[in-house]
Parts: C-alpha cells; sequence; structure tokens
C-alpha cells in the first residue's frame, strides 16, 4: 500500500511514532517505517539498544539520525535484544534504501507478544493515521 | 504567514520546506547529503533572498559604517568584501556580517535574517549623519549563492563580468541576464564561490531573477538550508545564534582577527580593549567525536569536569564522523586536546581541532593552490 508515496505493508505491525515489528522465527525484528526514513532525508547515524538490553514497549531504546535531525525510537514490543543490525553500522543509508528489508534495527526476544501486538496498528489503521498527520494534497 | 522569497514557487515544487527567521524556506531538495557533496565536488545554489541587505549610502557613508564595526573600514579598497561584526557597547556580539564596498561612498551591509530588523533599528539608532542614506533593500532584490569548485564556470554564462578576474573577498556591480546586479566572490561553505544580489527583484515583480533561478538551477545542483549548515559547519563557520550571541565576545567567538587595533570610537571598543587584555576565559573551538554525533546543548568534558558544551554539531559526510563546534574553557583544549562528549545515553571521546574539519589540501577554496 502507498499513502502519499510512502510505503506500506500489509505483513508488519506499526505504532503511532513510525516503527514497524514483523515476527522472525522465535524474536520478533524491528525498524522505522518508510514514511519515518524519508522524513529523516539522509540516515547517517544508527545508535540502536545493544545486545541483552532489556526494552519495553513504547518505551526509548535509542536514534536514528539524519545530518540535520535526531528521531527517536520506541520499542513495539517487550523483551531482551537478541540481534542487532551490524551492517548499519558502516552502511546507515540501509534503513532509507530498504527501512522494511536490510535496514531493520534489532530483534528481540519478546516476552508478551501477544497482547502486546493488539496495542500496534495493522497496515490500515497505519494507514489511517499517516493520512491524518500528512499535509492534505 | 511566514514571508516568501522571489524563487517560493520553485522552492514550494521541488523542496521539503521548512520556516526559517520568518521565512518559508528550502530545507532539502532531493537530499542533504547529496547537496553538501555536489558543493564540494562541483557546485549547488542556494536561495539566500532572506538574508537582510542594507545599503548605506552618500559621502560620510565610510566615516559612520566605521563607528559601527570593529574592523577598518575607509582603509578597504573599492570592490573589497569583508566580514565583521555589529557590537553592542560591553562588546557583545548582535550579528556578523559581510560588507561589500561597492564606490568610494556606496557599502551593501548583508545580515543575518534572524537579526535583520534589530540590526536596522541599531543602525538606525547611531543616528546616521546628514548625507547619509541607510535603504533596506531586502524585499527589492534576490540573493543566490553559486558555490564549489566548479562555481566560476557554472556562473559565468549569466554576466558580462569576467569572473576570472574576480578575486577572492572582492564584489563588483555588474549584471546578470541584463539585470543590475551584485557579485561577490564569497561564501558560507568553506568553498570557492560567488554570491549574486539581482537588485530591482521583488517578490511580484522579479525581473528576469527567477529565470536566472531556474537556468542555474538546471545548470547546477538546488541546495537547502540543511546543506548550507553541514557545509558553514565543515567548514568551522561560525552561526549567529547558536555558536554566538548577543552574552559573547569577538574573542570568546574566536573572531579576534575581525579586531583592528589600529582604531578606536566604535560601538563596543571601550569594552573591547579591556576584555583584550585579559584574553577569554571560554573560546569557540572545533571538536571531532569518536563515535556519535554531537549536537546543540551536549555537555563537553575533561575527566569528570565540564568544560563547556557543543554550540552546533551535525554528521560531516567528508569525514563520515560527528562533528561541532563548541564553547570550550580556553585553558587546556589547545587544538588536539582530548575531550568527552555527553550524549544523550552514552559518552563518547574527542578531540579538539582547529576547523576546518576537512583537508585543504583536497577540500575547500584553497585547494589546488588557488589562493586568489
Amino acid at each position: 500500500m502507498d499513502v502519499q508515496g510512502y510505503e506500506i505493508r500489509d505483513d508488519l505491525l506499526y505504532t503511532k511514532e513510525h516503527e514497524w515489528a514483523k515476527v522472525v522465527g522465535a524474536d520478533v525484528r524491528v525498524g522505522v517505517t518508510d514514511y519515518a526514513a524519508k522524513t529523516l532525508n539522509d540516515v547517517v547515524y544508527v545508535s540502536p539498544p545493544k545486545v541483552s538490553t532489556e526494552v519495553a514497549q513504547f518505551k526509548f531504546i535509542g536514534t536514528v539520525e539524519s545530518i540535520k535531525a535526531v528521531s527517536e525510537l520506541y520499542s513495539p514490543v517487550s523483551g531482551t535484544v537478541t540481534k542487532v543490525n551490524a551492517e548499519l553500522e558502516s552502511h546507515p543509508e540501509l534503513v532509507n534504501k530498504s527501512p522494511y528489508g536490510e535496514g531493520w534495527l534489532i530483534e528481540v526476544n519478546a516476552t508478551d507478544f501477544g497482547p502486546e501486538s493488539k496495542r500496534l496498528l495493522d497496515a490500515a489503521r497505519y494507514a489511517t493515521h499517516l493520512r491524518a498527520i500528512l499535509p492534505k494534497s | 504567514m511566514p514571508k516568501t522569497t522571489q524563487f517560493h514557487a520553485y522552492h514550494a515544487g521541488h523542496a521539503k520546506m521548512t520556516d526559517f527567521a520568518g521565512y518559508e524556506m528550502p530545507l532539502w531538495y532531493s537530499s542533504t547529503l547529496d547537496e553538501h557533496m555536489a558543493v564540494r565536488n562541483s557546485s549547488g545554489v542556494f536561495d539566500v533572498s532572506h538574508m537582510g541587505r542594507f545599503v548605506v549610502s552618500g559621502e560620510p557613508a565610510g566615516a559612520f559604517i566605521e563607528g559601527l564595526v570593529p574592523t577598518q573600514v575607509q582603509k578597504q579598497a573599492v570592490g573589497k568584501a569583508f566580514y565583521t561584526l555589529l557590537l553592542d557597547e560591553r562588546a557583545g556580539i548582535l550579528d556578523d556580517l559581510i560588507v561589500l564596498r561597492l564606490d568610494e561612498a556606496k557599502f551593501m551591509l548583508v545580515v543575518n535574517a534572524a537579526n535583520a530588523a534589530a540590526d536596522l533599528s541599531h543602525i538606525q539608532a547611531r543616528s546616521p549623519p546628514q548625507g547619509v542614506r541607510v535603504d533596506d533593500t531586502t524585499g527589492s532584490s534576490a540573493m543566490v549563492a553559486v558555490q564549489g569548485p566548479s562555481a566560476q564556470s557554472i556562473m559565468q554564462p549569466y554576466t558580462e563580468l569576467d569572473l576570472g578576474q574576480l578575486k577572492r573577498l572582492r564584489c563588483a556591480e555588474t549584471k546578470v541576464m541584463g539585470q543590475r546586479s551584485i557579485i561577490s566572490r564569497t561564501g558560507y561553505t568553506g568553498e570557492d564561490g560567488f554570491e549574486v544580489i539581482v537588485l530591482d527583484a521583488t517578490n511580484e515583480s522579479p525581473g528576469r531573477a527567477m529565470e536566472f533561478w531556474e537556468k542555474i538551477t538546471a545548470a547546477s545542483k538546488p541546495c537547502g538550508l540543511g546543506a548550507r549548515d553541514s557545509l558553514r559547519l565543515e567548514a568551522g563557520l561560525p552561526l549567529y545564534g547558536s555558536d554566538m550571541d548577543g552574552t559573547t565576545n569577538p574573542f570568546q567567538a574566536d573572531l579576534g582577527w575581525v579586531v583592528s587595533s589600529a582604531k578606536t570610537g566604535y560601538v563596543g571598543c571601550d569594552a573591547l580593549w579591556e576584555l583584550k587584555s585579559s584574553g577569554p576565559e571560554v573560546i569557540r573551538r572545533g571538536v571531532v567525536s569518536d563515535r556519535g554525533i554531537p549536537r546543540h546543548g551536549f555537555v563537553v568534558k575533561a575527566g569528570s569536569e565540564q568544560i563547556g558544551t557543543v554550540t552546533s554539531g551535525t554528521f560531516s559526510p567528508i569525514l563520515s564522523k560527528g562533528i561541532a563546534l563548541c564553547r570550550l574553557r580556553n585553558e587546556g583544549t589547545e587544538p588536539g586536546a582530548t575531550v568527552t562528549i555527553a550524549m544523550r545515553d552514552s559518552e563518547q571521546g574527542g578531540k579538539t581541532v582547529r576547523p576546518p574539519f576537512y583537508d585543504e589540501s583536497i577540500y575547500g577554496w584553497k585547494r589546488h593552490g588557488k589562493g586568489n
């Protein structure tokens, strides 16, 4: 789905702060949406939480930075960080090139994803949220 | 309603816009990173029409401006462009500006947009003597910066002035696409380049200014305020309102070089003499961070002791590292000193440097030994 040039994937769950979550194997993979990446413009630095960090749903976990701006990251899920995308260290531009693919940020061993996932937005609801915050074109 | 420039229709169709100093201005067109690198490697063009432009003219104009700035004015040759400061009586910096000496008795003052109204009041409060006119031409002219190593060849087709003969920090009255203009070899990027003031161009009746903008953006890369900020920071050029303000004196801002020791009788002079004898306790310095991006307000430490703050910071595309201008304790922070920057949730090491942050044999206007 495309909302004013911003891609939204049907198979992901979203936060209002423009992170996405997706179950991958036993863990939940987390990234930022195409809207977040495009709004930041060129991502030049990513500070994700370290492996083994405990994260809580909707709580601050790190930053994604462009030349001019700093965008805060909020975890869509509670649990323990099991993986960090090491590629972003040398290639932060992957967040722009492929926000839903190679530009993923972390994976979390979720403690309570069943109930927590109900507090996330599905693609249709995220699209509605995005339309509401975008200027009318 | 924010003000707009003569080129607003173009920006609205091509750029992500932002509010800046009361104007709606382009933040970026395609990508701040691409725009930044275009200026370092070839060329880029910026709409800087929001900057304040005052013409001070009349026989005693030189003597009048002499009383306003710490730099010698009447000794500057006609055709010179020079950087200086407006100070208050306590030598606090009111603004930084470029002065173009267009003629014996005609000067153009180019000031920051955010300070333009206050600067004009400050100048008028000094009671210009009989015979001096101060005209605000901001709204009746457009201003375009053409910057980068290819700037001369990009700009030359639009003017009859031989740009090869216009040396750095020089200016001339000429025509651009047949329209009265002023061109100076100046800029805010560290690169070679020109700032072009197209006269007789209001928003309602811009003459050929818009046509010039459309042609030059087709030949070069339009750049927004994002790249303007990262380029000036990488060049180590301070930004008024971030790296200095009314509480900062020229020595603290590391701009002591604009203060002429051969003159007296200007606003702030007495305070400056006192400051000069003691030396500044804090000073503006460059810092390169090992990791992370320093941002405005971050605390800088030596060991566990706070020694200053970041006044502006960004990511340097040339170094691929975080860089910052900081206000640091003078003593012990000489270039090469090790510091720590307290970032949001970590502390990162860094080193003080004398800007520019890039290697001047590879980037900037001095490259290729082009010291003109």
